[in-house]
């Protein structure tokens, strides 16, 4: 089964507005799903400076936004790409 | 600071000083001030040794040092200068020995130097690991007979050093079993031909700190007798970093800042996620970005560029490390940053002048300052505290 892309972005927009919790979300997973996901750190999504995404920070699960993200909403994000 | 966008090609004069007390004193008696005058191409340094030690010496040594470098700073001779000094000096009526001894060093960015000595040791004078001996004049006081200054005209050539010290580096040592007449300057010279020939490339900060050091290892039972000061000058071919930090105003541009930040010819350093990406795009290289550490966002890898760190929050946070370096050891993109300023001796800065829309979001912290400011404070405690030739040009 092909890897789920997890890209979490660390600009600095996201950064400030509570992404710097976001780099303890593999400590966050049990072994399952990490073996699942592949986490890609990104310097900047560039999802800022886009007036309709206004919501950081943001990561992406499979090419797929996720906006004021927390580890929780991330990791249901996850378990639903998985289930589909 | 000068804004302008070309870093010039002339030699630079790396300066640096590095001082040890004397035991159980809780200041040094020996002062060194240096100032750079960019648009002279000049450095002037003084290194003086106040009577005694502790605070009286502190504050003969300082007004002595204070005094000769306002004096030059104003346009006057430096000879002049020094001999208004030696002639001014107090006499101390115990020791009969004047107030403070001294050494100004005026060094163009061509090599020639002027050099004027009262009391301190002679200088070294080192050349691809050859001591270079310098024929003095000696100028009499006119006031005391007994006070001579030595006055040298000099031309120094890339890559050769100066090397002055206060007396507790000469005398380091004294009435000790191995050393009875202290290590000296013959001591010096050795070793520091012996140093320079094992690390050619040492930084006149380093090279300072250890000679230094090595004195105080001359001293019997670790008790430094006297306050130990050595301060190197290297004439050398300067080395240089480009910053690239945030999107140029012109999008259409973006290529042009791109290609000429890849084609600098020194270190080159991206703080910004956007710049980065811009980078990576405009000049078609892959980058790959390592999870953040602590409060700081990571840094990412791109070929061809030294360093890819976040923009305004590593820049602040080298700023503070600037003003305050860390005690304890850390490690993180702002410390690797403000390594590569401490290795070079110009850094330019290329600011993109363009607003992120995102920065103005009513939750963003109010204690983020815009990125033209925290640079130019940057560049001027680069300028004024660590005496580097600093650049900005906004793009």
């Amino acid at each position: 089964m092909k890897k789920i892309d997890v890209e979490i972005c660390f600009g600095t927009t996201c950064f400030v507005l509570g992404g710097s919790h976001l780099q303890e979300l593999e400590n966050s997973l049990d072994n399952d799903l990490k073996e699942k996901i592949n986490i890609i750190p990104q310097n900047c999504l560039g999802l800022c400076k886009n007036e309709n995404y206004s919501q950081a920070p943001y990561v992406k699960v499979n090419g797929q936004i996720i906006d004021r993200a927390t580890i929780e909403k991330v990791i249901n994000k996850i378990k639903c790409e998985i289930n589909e | 600071m000068v804004l302008a966008p070309s870093m010039n090609k002339s030699l630079f004069i790396d300066i640096s000083c590095s001082q040890i007390w004397k035991t159980n004193q809780n200041t040094c008696g020996d002062v060194f001030l240096s100032k750079r005058f960019p648009k002279e191409r000049r450095v002037i340094a003084v290194l003086s040794d106040g009577l005694g030690s502790g605070i009286k010496a502190n504050i003969l040594g300082q007004m002595t040092a204070t005094m000769l470098l306002r004096y030059v700073e104003q346009g006057r001779d430096i000879e002049k200068a020094a001999e208004v000094i030696m002639d001014t000096l107090p006499i101390c009526r115990v020791r009969k020995i004047s107030y403070s001894t001294f050494t100004v060093v005026d060094c163009h960015e061509n090599g020639s130097v002027v050099i004027v000595e009262e009391g301190n040791p002679g200088f070294v004078w080192m050349r691809n690991g050859v001591h270079m001996e310098a024929e003095p004049e000696i100028i009499v006081s006119k006031k005391f007979s007994t006070r001579k200054m030595h006055r040298y005209k000099i031309n120094m050539l890339p890559d050769d050093r100066l090397i002055f010290c206060s007396d507790g580096v000469t005398q380091a040592g004294l009435g000790s079993p191995r050393l009875k007449g202290g290590w000296q300057r013959s001591g010096l010279i050795e070793y520091s031909k012996t140093l320079l020939l094992d690390n050619p490339e040492l930084t006149s900060k380093e090279l300072a700190r250890r000679i230094t050091l090595a004195a105080t290892y001359k001293c019997m039972d670790n008790f430094v007798k006297d306050d130990t000061s050595t301060a190197v000058l290297h004439v050398r071919t300067p080395r240089s970093v480009l910053v690239f930090t945030g999107p140029p105003f012109h999008m259409e541009r973006d290529n042009e800042h791109s290609q000429r930040f890849i084609q600098f010819p020194g270190q080159k350093v991206i703080c910004g996620g956007t710049t980065a990406n811009i980078v990576s795009r405009e000049l078609n290289r892959k980058k790959e970005t390592t999870m953040a550490s602590g409060d700081l966002p990571g840094i990412s890898v791109m070929e061809g560029v030294d360093l890819v760190s976040e923009g305004i929050l590593t820049l602040t946070r080298v700023l503070e490390y600037l003003e305050n370096p860390p005690s304890k050891e850390i490690r993180d993109a702002a410390v690797s940053l403000a390594s590569i300023f401490m290795e070079n001796d110009c850094i330019s800065f290329m600011v993109g002048a363009k607003m992120n829309q995102a920065y103005y979001d009513p939750e963003w912290p109010i204690e983020l300052e815009i990125r033209k400011t925290v640079v130019r404070r940057i560049a001027n405690i680069l300028e004024e505290k660590y005496l580097k030739k600093v650049e900005i040009e906004f793009v």
